[in-house]
């Protein structure tokens, strides 16, 4: 069965953060992974992801929240 | 570079590559040259030619023919000039009474057994024989014409592209010679003694059933009509030619197209071509005739639907229609509803144009372009650890590296016109260490054995690649004043923490690979103690989930041991298709603008606004796995194609097809009915390498011209395609010539500043960056200091695929190319080059097959996650248990129908390397092949519709 947009994107968030897990603590690499996303991904799924990690944290890795958590701040920050 | 055909300059020997010079006198002339020189050579230099038969500049010297003896002051007898080293103050008469008797009774021997057909000969006028017959003055020949000759030899027209025929042989072993030391095959050899002796392809074989690998090499060195192509049989010899550059792999070999009229009737390889330097491959020099293949499309079609037949149309009408749609699409369905995906086997010119299209008429960034699904992580990795994203050095450079690494690619197949160099380095005394899961021909070829084959399972080099730094590491065999000087010393730091860590060991790794720990600390050893070490890799390496990571730790390899920054060492990817490098240069990611800088820096944004004059999207648009997905969730309605067949290259076939048939306006671009064009709704003509003007950019980052050497079909190059569409779409462009379009580039982009048509006709050919600081290009990469500064180490944790093999898939397939065909085959498939490869085989180890009851040449049942196929068995040790291995150059095989949608982690490069599959004997074709069958029989009726 096809995996709905937001299950492909979370799905997308936890691969960047696991292959980044070993790059430093926690808060480092969620920024790094908010980094990633923020470089190369599209505002539409920059948005779904987003606004999912406001009201959910089903799916999400620790470390992929923190990271979409603080996408969301740069997104607001520009 | 048009030219009246003339042979290329021939010197008879190498040149040396002594520093020390040596002045000689040659008939009166005074002659410098290094030292080593022949005296042949010298004389050629010095502009005097002489005499010879066996002798050619491509290979070393033999001395069999006595034609080129000489005399030489204070020397006894006739020294022959080829072999003989010139001396400084040397005194040599290349012309005299004596030689010329000399010369005259060789010449009379060799023509007493050759046919005198020269006037219905097919190299009339081309023929070295013939020539060197009237140079030494040769009227009458003593001996008569009856004794014991070979003029009734039997002519071998085994091979498609060339005949061999031994009445006319000479038996000089040029071509011999040229399969042994240009190609490395060593499949010809001279068999027999005295009068008996005779070329031979294999053991007395057919060229065809011979090793022959179809290079051309012996056909070029043949300096009779012996080795003749069949075109020019046909044809006669051309009139004119044109230089150009290769469209097949990424090596980007120079070629004089020699033309009779607008026809092409041979393609030679260029001696001045750096790529290539004189030496080609059977697809870059043979497998041309697609260009005029009766399946070429040069007239623009429209349709409302796919299941409507094809309706042939104007170029303003096609183009009107397309522009209709697609504004009418982003009118209902928003700006970013539609987008493009260029080629790589386009040109920079054709590439720069559809990006400047997309995001200043179509208002969006969503460009991607097929190196997404090859070699995108060579562009993350390399860019994030050295600041650069392309390879490091010249492919000449390998003939100074002293320990090579082949990691994920197979050059003699892929690559071979560097698989050949590379041969010659490695028989020359390198040391070869290979990292593949198949036993690729470098592992074990003649006079080729590889120091160390790493049979890493699929999934897992970058388990390998941290193995072979924690050896170097916790042997301290590390470089450290290199990377004191030239690494960020905190990165460095940190990483060598977390790869000294005993996870990162060969005998912890080992249970991941299944490489012998051993193996893998022996090949650690001498890649970091052998001298120069040099590193290729190909899409082995960048086509798993962690691909990215793969590339960062082999450039963290490189920089640990020292090795980048001169000459034979350096990371090396072996780009697949011609203008991979280039396609990325021009900004055909959706991330970035030309000169890999990224759509969110301001500064970059105003300079391109400026030249423009449209206010750019500061986001990233859709990669094409992105334009898929939005495709099948109805975001994404409209998509230009340019020379590129998603339908078959892209993972997933079932999703692709999927997507495909939800785009409400699909444009293909294409010089055939491309699988992808089937589920088109407009399809404008392409034009062939041979038709348009331009630049490729090679794997080297060699930017090198493509001439226009006919008119385009469809009477518009792709560039004049896509500035017809762009304009309909509000743009304002207007080029008269691609050397415009290069202009633009030059100017927009620093590395290209001091590019320019004229610059490139003055030097042959210029890697970038070419500036004001390099204006003659830059060999080298990263020579002082590495483009980001400081070297970066990049932390490589090992991620395993999420792609598992168990009890219902129990093997791994990976995927690859072969010689004679070339990516999804719309080329060479429409050439003579599939007498060699006419279907994709299923490859599988005796102890897999025999477990399933699989014989050699069965039908086999390939079952993944995703679909099915069927495909025939080769039951072979060249894979090892656990692996089976296709090719996927016929679109019938499906072979991505089995493929899946995993993806790099970084890039969303597909993981094509890494499919758990089983496999099972069986009796019919998959419910896929059934079905694509229909609809390809389907889609060719509506387009002989078209043509009714």
């Amino acid at each position: 069965m096809r995996e709905s947009k937001i299950d492909r994107l979370v799905k997308m968030v936890n691969q960047i953060s696991l292959n980044m897990s070993s790059n430093g603590p926690a808060d480092e690499v969620a920024m790094q992974v908010a980094e990633h996303l923020e470089k190369f991904w599209s505002p539409p799924m920059k948005s779904l992801v987003s606004d999912y990690a406001d009201d959910n944290t089903v799916g999400l890795a620790s470390i992929s929240h923190k990271a979409v958590i603080q996408l969301a701040l740069m997104q607001k920050g520009k | 570079m048009l030219e009246f055909y003339e042979p290329q300059l021939d010197f008879g020997t190498p040149q040396s590559d002594s520093e020390t010079l040596v002045t000689l006198i040659i008939d009166g002339i005074s002659v410098t040259v290094p030292e080593g020189t022949s005296v042949m050579r010298a004389a050629s230099e010095g502009g005097v030619k002489v005499p010879r038969l066996c002798a050619t500049d491509s290979l070393k010297s033999f001395g069999s023919c006595r034609i080129c003896l000489v005399e030489i002051e204070g020397r006894r007898g006739f020294p022959a000039s080829c072999t003989t080293a010139v001396e400084d103050g040397m005194e040599v008469r290349t012309q005299s009474d004596e030689i010329g008797k000399l010369r005259r009774n060789v010449m009379e021997l060799y023509i007493s057994d050759h046919p005198l057909d020269c006037l219905t000969c097919p190299t009339n006028g081309d023929c070295e024989l013939q020539d060197t017959a009237g140079e030494v003055g040769l009227r009458a020949v003593r001996y008569g014409f009856e004794g014991d000759n070979h003029l009734v030899a039997e002519k071998d027209e085994s091979n498609p592209y060339f005949t061999f025929d031994a009445s006319k042989c000479i038996v000089c072993s040029r071509c011999v010679r040229a399969c042994e030391e240009v190609q490395g095959t060593f499949a010809l050899t001279i068999d027999g003694r005295g009068f008996e002796s005779k070329v031979s392809a294999g053991q007395a074989e057919s060229f065809m059933e011979s090793d022959c690998v179809s290079c051309g090499a012996c056909v070029d060195a043949c300096p009779t009509a012996t080795l003749t192509e069949k075109s020019i049989i046909e044809a006669g010899k051309p009139e004119h030619s044109v230089i150009t550059t290769c469209a097949y792999c990424g090596v980007g070999c120079s070629f004089k197209a020699e033309m009779k009229g607008n026809e092409v009737v041979r393609m030679t390889p260029h001696k001045d071509g750096k790529a290539n330097e004189g030496h080609a491959c059977v697809k870059g020099r043979f497998a041309f005739g697609y260009a005029t293949h009766k399946d070429r499309i040069t007239k623009p079609m429209i349709r409302e639907s796919i299941n409507d037949a094809w309706r042939e149309v104007s170029w303003d009408e096609a183009v009107t229609y397309t522009a209709e749609r697609f504004k009418a699409i982003q009118a209902k369905h928003g700006r970013t509803s539609i987008g493009a995906i260029s080629s790589s086997r386009c040109t920079n010119e054709e590439v720069y144009l559809v990006q400047k299209m997309v995001r200043t008429g179509f208002g969006n960034n969503n460009i991607d372009t097929c190196a997404r699904v090859c070699h995108s992580p060579t562009g993350f990795g390399l860019k994030t650890t050295l600041g650069e994203s392309a390879g490091t050095q010249t492919f000449a450079s390998v003939a100074k590296a002293d320990v090579v690494i082949v990691m994920g690619a197979n050059p003699t197949e892929a690559h071979p016109v560097f698989g050949s160099r590379l041969k010659r380095r490695l028989r020359e005394g390198a040391k070869l260490i290979v990292i593949d899961p198949r036993q690729i021909e470098l592992v074990s070829a003649p006079h080729i054995k590889a120091d160390y084959h790493l049979p890493v399972r699929p999934g897992t080099n970058v388990t390998v690649l941290n193995a072979l730094a924690h050896v170097v590491v916790n042997e301290a065999l590390q470089a450290h004043d290199y990377i004191a000087e030239r690494c960020d010393t905190e990165g460095f730091n940190k990483w060598v923490t977390f790869i000294a860590d005993e996870r990162h060991s060969p005998e912890q790794t080992e249970q991941f690979s299944g490489v012998p720990a051993a193996d893998m600390r022996a090949a650690a050893r001498i890649y970091a103690t052998g001298g120069n070490g040099a590193i290729f890799y190909g899409l082995g390496v960048t086509e798993h989930s962690q691909g990215s990571t793969a590339v960062m730790a082999i450039a963290n390899l490189a920089m640990l041991t020292g090795n980048i920054g001169r000459e034979g060492v350096g990371v090396n990817p072996l780009r697949g298709q011609n203008n991979v490098q280039g396609s990325c240069d021009m900004g055909s990611f959706p991330h970035e603008l030309p000169g890999y800088r990224h759509i969110s820096s301001a500064v970059t944004r105003k300079l391109f606004e400026g030249e423009w004059g449209v206010a750019l999207d500061p986001e990233p648009g859709l990669r094409i796995p992105n334009m898929f997905d939005a495709a099948i969730d109805g975001d994404f309605k409209g998509l230009y194609c340019q020379g590129e067949d998603i339908a078959q290259s892209d993972p997933n076939t079932h999703h692709v097809e999927a997507a495909l048939k939800s785009i409400e306006c699909l444009v293909v671009q294409d010089i055939f009915l491309n699988e992808t064009a089937k589920f088109a709704h407009v399809f404008l003509p392409g034009a062939s390498f041979l038709e348009k003007d331009g630049t490729f950019t090679n794997a080297e980052r060699r930017i090198s011209r493509v001439r226009k050497t006919m008119p385009p079909l469809s009477g518009k190059a792709d560039w004049e395609g896509t500035m017809a569409l762009a304009n309909a779409m509000g743009c304002d462009m207007h080029y008269n010539h691609p050397s415009e379009i290069m202009d633009e580039i030059a100017k927009l982009t620093p590395t290209f500043n001091g590019v320019s048509y004229k610059k490139l006709d003055e030097l042959g050919s210029i890697q970038w960056p070419c500036n004001d600081h390099t204006p003659a290009g830059t060999p080298v990469m990263h020579v002082d200091e590495f483009v980001r500064g400081k070297g970066f180490f990049a932390i490589t944790e090992y991620v395993p695929t999420e792609e598992r093999v168990n009890r219902k898939f129990p093997l791994l397939l990976t995927t690859g190319r072969i010689l004679s065909q070339y990516n999804v085959g719309a080329q060479t498939r429409r050439t003579n080059n599939s007498e060699w490869h006419g279907e994709d085989i299923l490859e599988i180890h005796p102890h897999d097959a025999e477990e399933r009851g699989i014989n050699h040449g069965d039908w086999v049942g390939i079952q993944s996650r995703v679909g099915q196929t069927v495909l025939h068995a080769d039951v072979t040790s060249r894979v090892k248990p656990g692996v089976v291995y296709t090719t996927f150059h016929h679109p019938v095989s499906g072979a991505n129908v089995i493929t899946t949608d995993n993806s790099d982690w970084a890039t969303n490069c597909p993981e094509y390397k890494v499919t758990a599959v089983q496999i099972s004997k069986v009796t019919a074709p998959s419910s896929w092949q059934a079905r694509q069958k229909t609809f390809d029989t389907q889609q060719l009726q509506l387009l002989a519709k078209a043509r009714q």
